[in-house]
C-alpha cells in the first residue's frame, strides 16, 4: 500500500449511518493516515505550514467526504485554499504535490437517476466537482478514481455491505 | 482470654486487617476475608474471643445501619418511587417463593409445622450487607442485575418489621407477650387503636423530619465552617433516628434508609457519604468478623451431614427461585445468574429473628445453634459462588455493554466532577449543562450552594480539597475532574492529590496567569485555561477591528496569537523550570520580556509552527 493520507470532511458525522460504516474500510490498511478535519480544526483555523509539512510525506491522497447542497463540506474547500499554494504552479516553482495520486470519494443523498441530465438535477456529480478536479489536474496530481456513493440517507445493512466491499475495492486501485 | 472492649476491638481489627489482604491474594471478597478472620479467633481456632463475639455483633449491627442510610442517599426519593413496582414485584415474589421452598424442604426434614414456617420466614432473607458490600466493590449499582438485587434487599428489609410483629403472636407463652411488649417508650403515649399502625407514622415522622429539619440543621452547622462538627452532626443524625426507631420498636435499619433517602437530595449528600463511609467500613467489617467467630463448629461436628446439606439445600432452594425470577423478569442469564448466586445466602437479619424466635421459646436451644451454623456457613459459600460465576460461567456469557447513551447518539456521558462553581465554574456547569451534560458539582461555600440548589443545580457541599469528599463524589470512577477553584494554590492542591492517586482521571484546570500554567505544565496537566489569555485576545481582536482591519483577518491574528503563546509558554515551561519552585516578580517580567521578543520575530507562521499534534491546546 502506498503511504496514503485519508482528508476526511463531514460537518455532519453525528447523523452519518452510512459514513460511519465505510470508514471502517481503512481499518485494517498498512500506511494510511486517517485525518478528520472537522475534529482537527473545528473553529476552522487552518495552519497551512504545518499540513504542507506533513503533505510532503505521502504519495496518495484520498478525499473522503459528503457532497452537500452540491458542493464540497465549506472546511475542506478551505484547506484546499489554504494549503495549495498559486506559486507551486507558476513557471519557475517546485511542486510539493507534482507526481502524488489520489482518490475521491463521496456520498450524496439523491437517487443515481437524479445525478444525470435528464434527471432531476439535470447534473452529474462529476460536474460538481469539477473545482477539485481542476485544482488537482493543475498540481499535476493523477486522479485514479472517483467513486460515488448514492442514496447515502437510506441504506439498509445489506445495501452498506456491499457498498463496503465496493469501496474496499477501490481502495486497491494501484 | 477476658479482655477489656479495646482489647476485643484490637483482636478483631488485627484479624481483619491480616485476613482481607490474604483473601484478596486469592481472589476472594473482603466479606470471606473478615469471615475468615472471625472464624480464626473464635472459640474453635485461637479462642481470642470469649462470650464477647455475640455482644460486638450486636453492637456491629450498626455498620448494617450506616450502610443502609449509606445506600439510602444513593437513591433519590423520586427514584425510589420510579422502582416502587420492581420492589414489590420482585421482592415479594422472592419472599413467598423462598418462604414456600424452605417451608417444604424443613417439613419433610421433621420440623414441626410451626418452627418449618419460623425458620422459612427467617430464611427467606438475604444479607444486605455481604450483597451490598459487593455490589459497591464491583461497582455493579447502575446495572440491570444490580438494581434488581437492591430493590429485593430493600424489600427484605421492609419485611422484616411485620415479620417481629408477628413472632410473638405465633407463641403461646405468656413471657414472649410480655417480651414483645418491653420498652416502648414513645408507643405509651399512643392511644391502642392506633399502635399498629407505628410504622406509617413512623415512616412519615421521619420523611417530615427529613424535609424540614434535617437539611436546615445540617446548614447551620456547615455555617459553623468546622468539618469535625459535620462529622459529629452525621453520626448523630444516623444514629439518632435509628434509636428513634428502636424506641418505637421498628427496624432501625429501615429508619437510616429512609433518613438517606430524604438526605439524598440535599447539598449535604456527598459531605454525609465521606463522614459516615470510614465508620461504616470499620463497623461493617467488625460484623462480619464477628459473624465469622459466632460459627458454632461443636454442632457443626456433631451433625455435620444435617448441618452442611441443609445450608445446601436453602442455597439451592433461594438459588433457583432467583434464577427463575430473574428470567421471568426478561433478564439475560448472565444477570439472572448474578442474582441467584449473589441473594441465595442467608441473611444476617436472621440471627435477630432466630435469636428472637428463641428468647419466644419457639425454637429450642439445639436448634438455634444448628440454625445459626447453617446460616453462617450459607454466608461463606455465597461469595465463592460468586467467584465460580466470574470465573467461569461469565466466559460462556457474551458480554452485553450497556452504556448510558443519552438521546444525543454519539456523546457519550462520561463522569464529570466539577470543583468550585463561582462565576467561573458556573459559566462551564452551565454550557455543559445546556447540551445535556450531567456533572457532579462541589463548591464550599453554604449560601451559594443554597441558591444554586433552589435554581435546580445539582450542587454539593463540602470542602474538595479533603480526599474523602472527592471520593464520595465519586472520582474514583470519575473521568474528568474540571477544577475551577479561585485558589491556585488549592487547585495545585488537587492537582497533585488527584495525579498520584487516580492517574486515569483528565484533568481540566483553571489557571489565573502564565506562572500558574507553568506550574502546572510541569505538573504534567495538559488542560490549562488560562484566565488573562483568551478574554484578553478577544479584547485585542476587537480593538484590530475597531482600527480598521477586516473582521475575519483580525481573528485570524487572534487565533494565531493564542496558538503561539501557548507554544511559548509550553516551551519556557520545559526550559526554565528545571529547579525552580515560584517567580520572583523581576523572573516574570523577564519571562514577559523574552516572550516579547519572541514575539516579534515569530509571528510568521514558519517560524513557530511546530508539527506537534498539540500545538492547539
Amino acid at each position: 500500500m502506498k503511504k496514503t493520507l485519508v482528508l476526511f470532511a463531514h460537518p455532519y458525522f453525528e447523523h452519518s449511518t452510512t459514513n460511519v460504516r465505510l470508514l471502517e474500510c481503512y481499518d485494517d490498511l498498512d500506511n494510511v493516515t486517517f485525518r478528520d478535519l472537522y475534529e482537527d480544526y473545528p473553529d476552522f483555523h487552518i495552519q497551512p505550514f504545518r499540513e504542507r509539512k506533513r503533505i510532503v510525506e505521502y504519495e496518495r491522497i484520498i478525499f473522503h467526504f459528503p457532497i452537500i447542497w452540491f458542493g464540497l463540506p465549506p472546511l475542506l474547500k478551505l484547506w484546499i485554499d489554504e494549503v495549495f499554494d498559486m506559486r507551486w504552479v507558476s513557471e519557475n516553482g517546485i511542486n510539493i504535490l507534482s507526481g502524488k495520486d489520489a482518490l475521491i470519494i463521496t456520498s450524496v443523498g439523491g437517487r443515481e437517476a437524479n445525478y444525470t441530465k435528464e434527471g432531476k438535477y439535470e447534473t452529474e456529480v462529476e460536474e460538481l466537482l469539477s473545482g477539485l478536479k481542476v485544482s488537482l489536474k493543475v498540481n499535476n496530481i493523477d486522479l485514479k478514481k472517483i467513486h460515488i456513493i448514492y442514496n447515502a440517507d437510506n441504506l439498509n445493512h445489506e445495501q452498506l455491505d456491499v457498498l463496503s466491499d465496493e469501496l474496499s475495492q477501490t481502495l486497491k486501485i494501484k | 482470654m477476658q479482655g477489656s472492649i479495646a482489647m476485643t476491638i484490637l483482636i478483631f481489627l488485627g484479624a481483619a486487617i491480616i485476613m482481607v489482604p490474604l483473601g484478596k491474594k486469592l481472589g476472594l471478597s473482603s466479606v470471606i476475608g473478615y469471615i475468615l478472620g472471625g472464624i480464626l479467633i473464635g472459640p474453635f481456632c485461637l479462642q481470642l474471643t470469649g462470650r464477647d463475639a455475640e455482644d460486638i455483633m450486636h453492637a456491629s449491627e450498626l455498620g448494617v445501619i450506616m450502610l443502609l442510610f449509606l445506600v439510602g442517599l444513593e437513591l433519590e426519593p423520586q427514584k425510589l418511587w420510579q422502582i416502587r413496582k420492581r420492589i414489590l414485584g420482585l421482592g415479594l415474589s422472592q419472599m413467598l417463593l423462598s418462604i414456600v421452598g424452605i417451608f417444604m424442604v424443613f417439613y419433610i426434614a421433621g420440623f414441626g409445622l410451626k418452627t418449618s414456617f419460623i425458620i422459612s420466614l427467617c430464611f427467606a432473607m438475604s444479607s444486605t450487607a455481604i450483597v451490598l458490600q459487593t455490589l459497591k466493590e464491583k461497582n455493579l449499582f447502575r446495572t440491570v442485575s444490580g438494581e434488581s438485587s437492591f430493590s429485593i434487599l430493600l424489600f427484605q428489609d421492609i419485611a422484616v418489621i411485620p415479620i417481629l410483629a408477628l413472632l410473638p403472636f405465633l407463641s403461646k407463652s405468656k413471657r414472649a407477650l410480655e417480651q414483645a411488649d418491653h420498652e416502648k417508650i414513645l408507643l405509651q403515649y399512643l392511644p391502642e387503636w392506633l399502635q399498629p399502625f407505628t410504622v406509617i407514622f413512623a415512616v412519615l415522622a421521619l420523611i417530615l423530619l427529613g424535609r424540614y429539619i434535617f437539611t436546615p440543621f445540617l446548614r447551620f452547622v456547615s455555617r459553623s465552617g468546622l468539618n469535625e462538627l459535620l462529622t459529629a452532626a452525621s453520626l448523630f443524625l444516623v444514629i439518632g433516628v435509628s434509636e428513634l426507631m428502636i424506641s418505637v420498636d421498628l427496624s432501625p435499619a429501615l429508619g437510616a434508609f429512609i433518613a438517606g433517602v430524604m438526605l439524598a437530595n440535599s447539598e449535604f449528600r456527598h459531605e454525609l457519604e465521606s463522614a459516615i463511609d470510614p465508620f461504616k467500613g470499620l463497623l461493617l467489617a467488625v460484623f462480619f468478623v464477628s459473624v465469622g467467630a459466632t460459627i458454632n463448629f461443636d454442632i457443626i461436628v456433631s451433625k455435620p451431614f444435617f448441618i452442611f446439606s441443609a445450608a445446601f439445600i436453602v442455597l439451592a432452594v433461594k438459588a433457583v427461585v432467583l434464577f427463575g425470577i430473574g428470567k421471568y423478569y426478561k433478564m439475560n442469564n448472565e444477570q439472572s445468574f448474578f442474582l441467584a448466586f449473589a441473594l441465595s445466602q442467608v441473611g444476617e437479619f436472621a440471627f435477630v429473628l432466630v435469636n428472637f424466635a428463641a428468647s419466644l421459646y419457639l425454637i429450642d436451644y439445639q436448634a438455634n445453634s444448628e440454625l445459626m451454623a447453617i446460616v453462617a456457613i450459607t454466608m461463606c459459600i455465597s461469595p465463592l459462588l460468586l467467584i465460580f460465576k466470574e470465573k467461569v460461567l461469565d466466559k460462556r456469557f457474551i458480554k452485553q455493554k450497556n452504556e448510558e447513551n443519552i438521546e444525543l447518539g454519539i456523546i457519550k456521558q462520561r463522569k464529570v466532577i466539577i470543583v468550585g462553581f463561582g462565576f467561573f465554574g458556573s459559566t462551564v456547569g452551565r454550557l455543559l449543562k445546556a447540551n445535556g451534560i450531567r456533572s457532579t458539582v462541589l463548591d464550599n461555600d453554604p449560601d451559594r450552594v443554597a441558591l444554586l440548589r433552589s435554581n435546580g443545580f445539582n450542587v454539593y457541599y463540602g470542602d474538595a480539597t479533603k480526599p474523602a469528599l472527592l471520593r464520595s463524589a465519586g472520582i474514583e470512577e470519575a473521568e474528568l475532574l474540571v477544577l475551577c477553584l479561585d485558589d491556585p494554590e488549592k487547585n495545585k492542591f488537587l492537582v497533585d492529590y488527584v495525579k498520584e492517586n487516580y492517574p486515569d482521571v483528565k484533568i481540566f484546570v483553571r489557571a489565573k496567569n502564565r506562572l500558574d500554567a507553568y506550574d502546572f505544565l510541569n505538573k504534567n496537566v495538559n488542560h490549562i485555561y488560562r484566565e488573562t489569555l483568551g478574554t484578553a485576545v478577544d479584547m485585542a481582536v476587537d480593538i484590530l477591528q475597531e482600527n480598521g482591519m477586516r473582521k475575519y483577518t483580525a481573528r485570524r491574528m487572534g487565533k494565531r496569537f493564542m496558538l503561539i503563546d501557548k507554544a511559548m509558554t509550553k516551551r519556557l515551561a520545559k526550559e526554565k523550570d528545571k529547579d525552580m519552585i515560584t517567580f520572583t516578580l523581576r523572573e516574570s517580567l523577564e519571562r514577559e520580556a523574552e516572550l516579547l521578543a519572541l514575539d516579534s520575530i515569530s509571528f510568521e507562521e514558519n517560524h513557530w509552527s511546530g508539527d506537534e499534534d498539540d500545538d492547539d491546546k
